[in-house]
């Protein structure tokens, strides 16, 4: 019965790809294929990708919308958006959500993660509190904050009546205005992040902290050199986050200031609305989302090439 | 930090950092419900209440203020536009997104990575830098200031997300399953049916109410493709509201009021989704 | 029923060749074992076997038809998963009668099959249990129940008791091999288990790293391993090899050691070779001298692991053997249970 024993060595790979007629299983996936992608394709393709094709096409012309865009101006939209003061203010100010957020907000969400991430009594009950903000509409979370800055009957008033000072208008105040919805993005964002450090912190296998503890490490030591370097890919994540957030901000300015007083409290999305939608100058507007465009794709391929090759 | 001390008879009988932790976490607490409480109060104050006494219980309780909203047409047909967009909404973006993501699991394919790289652009940039091309896209289609309008684009702009998560949660199914599935007879789509979908309803709850928090508390889309009151959801709905009453914050309130609270309750109740999918969908970014 | 005929299979992974040119003829009723080391291509066969996984060249029959290009379904097989792939949303009555609801049999038929099969298996009180509330061999019988109810021409197990304890491992062993004489459908059992290899097949294929190594009865290989592949697998503890020259009509060991030929052995004066000595075949009271390092009795056996010139040379005694670490041993072996390999190819001589 024994068959002519076979030298136990594989022979030298050649090209593992013919002709033949495909397999059946791959047959099937490709009626699978053919049934199961074209919805979320065409879906997709229609109002994702065209429209944004589309608005680097419309932003090469000046046009109100109307009929189709004729009036080639080239990359006049461009010059124009880049020598404006406003579009300056505008990415300043989404500048300025992002350095918020990476070093007020994840400090405070890391911070209160590493609190509540252990079991506390009432732990669950605080999570859900922090987290409540981020569930709120960001029209609602807007208007909340309207009321509570009024002058006249807000918290501020509140405040300037008991120190006797004049009646304060913060939203109104060129130089303030974006201090006060910065702190509202703080206010409606950190539970979310703090969520993501949650998740993160019990991702760390707790037998690291009593083998640091056995190593002779203090409590500062072990989150010096144990949890706050094992939490850098959230860290990473949350900033990412931060970042994408920070670059569509909008609903949250609306019921506040819509922009103003005098464009200072401008984001590119409100710029955008406010300039390009609201005064029907759809080739202006398209320059900017084109811009924004590429700042989002930029930014989310150079982090995800950083974000990967550190992870490796 | 470490989780439990070493060993539980080494507790200190006063442990100060537990206190300290809880007079962090009151302090956040108190930032974060004083706004919250305060205008809830505020929606039974009348204005000379709100602005003598913003934090205090209301010196008298004007019930009528909320009474009045509840038993008008405007709070009810924004909340049932809204109900109406999210809904259609999430249930286009489920069927899309869970038959893609079942595709790019289990099928194989030529330029399955191609197809899925190009639907994950999707995640790469807000719907807000197209708004301009989606309206005159919107406009040319006749969809204009209808429901449609807005449904499509909304579920188009979740599917990334979604594909992403349901196709993770679709590969950590046992790869054996699929091989049992087809030697007992079924080709993919019986395995679609049969097994995946029933195997899957945790993972579509966690997407279809993820999803459908997003719709329900959108602006931007409806803003810009709704211009019929008839039709708005509640967000502009409420914006329309404190346009007409602009310094009645009594009111204004008691409106916010009206939309947080089943925003509130839908949360507790599904809360784990909620935070599950978040998570989850961070963990691959 | 039928025979499965597996002639010239190739199979790429991109330019990994997983498997090689592998030739295997089953017959109509058969119980072939595919056993080798992990990794070295048995899942990838049974998948192709199976439909699972594409055949990149070579032709596959069953029951005399080519089937290379049919779906899993159309090939009319069962299989059996090493995690069992129990469907964790259906009852256990439902998953075994899956295949059959898809194929669109009656209904009462399916209830007729399915507690047929559930009685064979000891299952019937089981049937309106869910998988998760059941123990890991009433799953593992789940799964069998699963591919008896459908009475395929041929049954695929894939690893199917390597997730179960050593205790179970061996009941189950005597019920599947129960089962297969009692239905004698043609089964085709992967296992990297020599010793399930050994006592549950009649035929094995010992693969390694993509080829077949040999094929045989159990006892035909245990007692002519084509290579020092073989040789070494099958058996356990695993045969004593040394390497050295012939001199004087007998093996002369590099460690000094010199043992008597086996009459068969094809060799010639001054040719290297390898000399391969089974542990159980070992013989207290012969002219080599082996130096005591672990001592490890059972009761009924005792092992012996000795020195033998810097090598380990294992040996097995049938009776207690009072020996301590440092002790020297005087053993030998009957020649004619001995085996001479090609020093280069590996090869028997
Ligand atoms: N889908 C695949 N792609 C690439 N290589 C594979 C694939 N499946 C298996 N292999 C490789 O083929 C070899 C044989 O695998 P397998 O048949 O699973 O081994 P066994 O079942 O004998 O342990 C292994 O080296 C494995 O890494
Ligand atoms: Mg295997």
């Amino acid at each position: 019965m024994t068959d002519t024993p076979t030298p136990n060595s594989i022979s030298p790979p050649r090209q593992g790809f013919s002709l033949r007629p495909a397999n059946a299983l791959n047959r099937e996936g490709w009626v699978t294929a053919a049934l199961f992608l074209p919805p979320a394709l065409l879906l997709f393709t229609l109002f994702v990708v065209l429209p944004m094709g589309e608005a680097a096409y419309f932003s090469l012309f000046k046009w109100n919308g109307f009929g189709t865009p004729e009036d080639y101006r080239g990359l006049y939209n461009y010059e124009r958006l880049i020598s404006r003061d406003i579009f300056k203010t505008a990415l300043w100010n989404n500048m300025l959500v992002i350095l918020v957020s990476v070093f007020i907000q994840l400090p405070i969400a890391c911070g209160l993660a590493i609190i509540l991430a252990d079991k506390i009594p009432g732990g669950n009950i605080f999570r859900l509190l922090f987290f409540l903000p981020y569930v709120l509409a960001e029209i609602v979370a807007g208007l909340i904050w309207r009321f509570v800055y009024d002058g006249d009957t807000g918290f501020i008033a509140k405040f300037t009546e008991w120190f006797d000072l004049p009646a304060f208008y913060i939203l109104a105040e060129q130089d303030y205005a974006m201090y006060a919805i910065l702190a509202v993005i703080v206010w409606k964002y950190f539970g979310f992040h703090m969520m993501l450090f949650i998740a993160g912190l019990q991702a760390i296998d707790r037998d690291l902290y009593r083998a640091a503890r056995v190593d002779g490490a203090s409590a500062w030591q072990v989150l010096r050199f144990v949890t706050l370097p094992l939490l850098k890919s959230t860290m990473k994540l949350s900033i990412f986050f931060a970042v994408l957030g920070s670059l569509q901000l909008f609903d949250i300015i609306m019921p506040m200031t819509l922009g103003g007083p005098s464009d200072s409290t401008q984001t590119m999305v409100t710029y955008l609305y406010n300039h390009g939608f609201i005064r029907a100058k759809l080739g202006f507007g398209s320059a900017i989302g084109t811009v924004l465009f590429i700042i989002c794709v930029v930014f989310a391929v150079v982090y995800q090439k950083g974000f990967f090759r550190d992870a490796e | 930090m470490q989780s439990e001390p070493l060993d539980p008879g080494l507790r200190k009988p006063w442990n100060f950092v537990l206190l300290y932790k809880y007079l962090v976490l009151g302090f956040v607490t108190l930032l974060i419900i004083a706004p919250l409480i305060t205008t809830a109060l505020g929606g039974f104050k009348s204005a000379a209440d709100l602005r003598t006494n913003p934090f205090g219980l209301p010196t008298v309780w004007h019930w009528n203020q909320y009474t009045d909203i509840l038993l008008g047409i405007d709070y009810w047909r924004y909340m049932g536009n809204s109900m109406l967009i999210s809904a259609i909404s999430v249930f286009v973006t489920l069927l899309c997104s869970t038959l893609a993501a079942f595709t790019f699991a289990h099928v194989k394919f030529f330029g399955k990575e191609f197809i899925v790289g190009y639907l994950m652009v999707g995640l790469l940039f807000p719907v807000a830098t197209a708004i301009l091309p989606l309206f005159v896209k919107v406009r040319d289609m006749g969809l204009l200031n209808t429901y449609w309008g807005v449904i499509l684009p909304t579920s188009a702009f979740s599917l990334g997300m979604s594909i992403l998560l349901m196709r993770n949660m679709f590969e950590k199914l046992p790869r054996e399953l699929l091989s049992a599935a087809l030697v007992d007879g079924c080709g993919y789509i019986r395995f679609f049916w049969h097994i995946t979908l029933p195997l899957s309803r945790p993972i579509l709850a966690t997407v279809g109410i993820i999803a459908f928090v997003a719709s329900w508390n959108q602006y931007v889309l409806p803003l810009i493709l709704l211009n019929s009151e008839e039709r708005y959801p509640w967000p502009l709905g409420i914006m329309e509201y404190q346009g007409e009453f602009t310094t009645d914050w009594h009111l204004i309130l008691a409106f916010v009021t009206l939309t947080v609270i089943p925003a509130i309750v839908v949360f507790l109740a599904t809360q784990k989704y909620i935070v599950a999918g978040l998570t989850a969908g961070a963990v691959k970014g | 029923m039928a025979t499965v005929e597996i002639t010239n299979i190739e199979k790429y992974y991109g330019g990994y060749h997983a498997l090689n040119d592998i030739n295997v003829d089953i017959a109509d009723g058969e119980f072939v074992v595919l056993v080798g080391p992990s990794g070295c291509g048995k899942s990838t066969l049974l998948q192709m076997i199976a439909g699972l996984e594409t055949i990149t060249g070579g032709e596959l029959r069953i029951g005399g038809d080519v089937v290379n290009y049919l779906p899993p379904k159309q090939r009319d097989i069962a299989m059996v998963f090493q995690n069992y792939a129990l469907y964790p949303h259906m009852t256990v009555g439902q998953n075994m009668g899956f295949s059959l609801r898809i194929r669109r049999d009656p209904a009462d038929e399916i209830k007729a099959k399915v507690e047929r099969a559930a009685k064979i298996l000891n299952l019937d009180q089981l049937l309106d249990r869910f998988p998760r509330e059941l123990s890991g061999g009433q799953r593992q019988r789940v799964a069998m129940g699963r591919a008896i109810v459908r009475e395929p021409q041929v049954f695929l197990f894939d690893e199917p008791l390597s997730n179960l304890d050593a205790k179970l491992r061996l009941s189950m062993r005597t019920e599947i091999k129960e089962l297969h004489q009692r239905l004698k459908t043609t089964t085709i059992y992967v296992t990297h288990d020599q010793d399930e290899a050994m006592t549950m097949a009649d035929r094995i294929v010992v693969m390694n790293t993509g080829v077949v190594s040999q094929i045989g009865a159990p006892l035909d290989l245990y007692d002519r391993p084509a290579n020092t592949f073989v040789a070494g697998f099958i058996g356990s503890p695993a045969m004593n090899f040394m390497d050295g020259t012939i001199q004087g009509g007998k093996f002369q060991a590099a460690n000094g050691s010199s043992w008597a030929l086996p009459s068969d052995a094809k060799v010639t004066e001054g040719q290297r070779c390898t000399f391969g000595v089974r542990p159980e075949f070992v013989e207290a009271g012969g002219d080599v001298a082996a130096k005591v390092i672990v001592t490890e009795p059972t009761g009924s056996e005792t092992q012996i692991v000795a020195d033998m010139g810097g090598e380990h040379f294992t040996c097995l005694f049938n009776e207690r053997i009072a020996a301590q670490p440092g002790d020297t041993l005087k053993i030998g072996a009957d020649p004619e249970k001995c085996h001479v390999f090609d020093i280069e190819t590996g090869l028997r001589l």
